[in-house]
């Protein structure tokens, strides 16, 4: 894989160009023992079946913090709880679908039977999680610890990263069917006595983790409020981010983060002025993988990433 | 229609409150899962609160189909 990947540098022309610069920063900030690797997941990333892949980057310690949508992790979930997700077609007759209980993402099918499941599931757990914690409000990455310490399945990103003790931020975790089994979970419960959670919580944790932290670096999948929230936290340091790749297909002229592009990030102050840099646009679920597959390569199989000291010690 | 039509469609997988579990023969029924009952029910079960609210789905079709099978 590397030995294209160099043959895309020795070309450095168009999207091969950037894809073997963003191979390059992924290895410097692998071989960064000070480096923080942050990778913000936005877009069906899992569905699309980059779940294992993922979970072996945590578990090998070449991912430090994740930042996701909620949605992500909900699909990871339902893959733990025995649901799968199909091969379709993005012409398949929606109204069909519909009529089967069959949910569509493009290409990919969902049964409606396996976010039932889940949702039955997870109410479930919501309740034992608010028995253990009686009233104490937990951040959005202490709710992914409680959930990946139930799950019981090694290709699970949220088991992953519990077992390793690494974070996952979910700063819009309502905004996906976990929203919807809070409310499920409330209701049974009278809205007595629930899981409680609070966004804002997470804000000190990750500003804390960029602030040990003495340099911090990005990897992004879409971006979103997944992209901001670690832009945000390396901001609050008054530093910014030291390295950053960013896979999209959006465009910069909407205004919408997804497709800014780094230089914009420049002006914030939440990218250095002289970070390692670049922006891939293209379909990350062939860019990432092929990202990895490289810089694996070049590291070879005994190399070793220690767990980095931002993260404090392991719980 | 007839008071015996109208009975022969009163199906959990008509109502509103059903979601699919176990495609076609069982399904979720909210409001059961609310009331902190067991809420896997079977598609052609139906309860008292039972009301027509057609989820313009393929349940009740195709689990009588199976059934014929």
């Amino acid at each position: 894989m590397d030995q294209l990947i160099q043959q895309f540098k020795g070309s450095g022309s168009f999207g091969a160009g950037r894809l073997s610069v963003a191979c390059d920063i992924y290895e410097r900030m692998v071989r960064d023992k000070k480096c923080t690797i942050f990778l913000g997941l936005a877009g069906a990333t899992v569905p699309a079946g980059m779940r294992s892949l993922i979970a072996d980057l945590i578990r090998e310690r070449l991912i430090d913090a994740v930042v996701s949508t909620g949605a992500n992790m909900v699909h990871d979930a339902i893959e733990a709880l025995g649901g799968h997700h199909y091969k379709g077609h993005w012409l398949m007759d929606d109204h069909v679908l519909y009529r089967y209980h069959v949910y569509r993402i493009y290409d990919v099918l969902v049964p409606e039977e396996d976010f039932i499941k889940l949702d039955y599931k997870l109410a479930g757990f919501y309740d034992e999680i608010a028995e253990e914690n009686k009233g104490k409000t937990l951040s959005s990455s202490m709710f992914a610890r409680e959930l990946g310490k139930r799950l019981n399945d090694q290709n699970s990103i949220l088991r992953a990263a519990y077992e390793a003790d690494v974070p996952i931020f979910l700063p819009a975790v309502r905004d996906s069917e976990f929203g919807y089994i809070y409310y499920a979970h409330a209701s049974r419960r009278g809205f007595q006595n629930t899981l409680l959670l609070d966004a804002f919580k997470d804000v000190p944790e990750i500003i804390g983790i960029c602030r040990r932290s003495e340099r911090n670096g990005m990897i992004i999948i879409g971006g979103g409020v997944p992209r901001n929230t670690i832009q945000s936290a390396a901001l609050a340091t008054k530093s910014g981010l030291d390295y950053a790749v960013v896979i999209t297909m959006d465009r910069q002229e909407t205004g919408g983060l997804s497709g800014s592009t780094l230089e914009e990030t420049v002006s914030w102050g939440k990218l250095k002025g002289n970070a390692d840099n670049v922006m891939v646009i293209g379909d990350a679920m062939i860019v990432f993988p092929l990202m990895v597959a490289s810089v694996i390569e070049r590291i070879g199989k005994d190399f070793e990433r220690a767990r980095p000291a931002s993260l404090g010690k392991s719980k | 229609m007839t008071k015996k039509s109208e009975e022969e469609q009163k199906f959990c997988g008509n109502c509103g409150s059903h979601n699919a579990y176990n495609y076609p023969e069982e399904i979720f029924c909210t409001k059961r899962f609310l009331e902190n009952k067991n809420p896997v029910v079977k598609t052609l079960w139906h309860c008292e609160d039972w009301h027509l609210n057609p989820q313009k789905c393929q349940c009740v079709e195709d689990v009588t189909k199976h059934e014929k099978r």
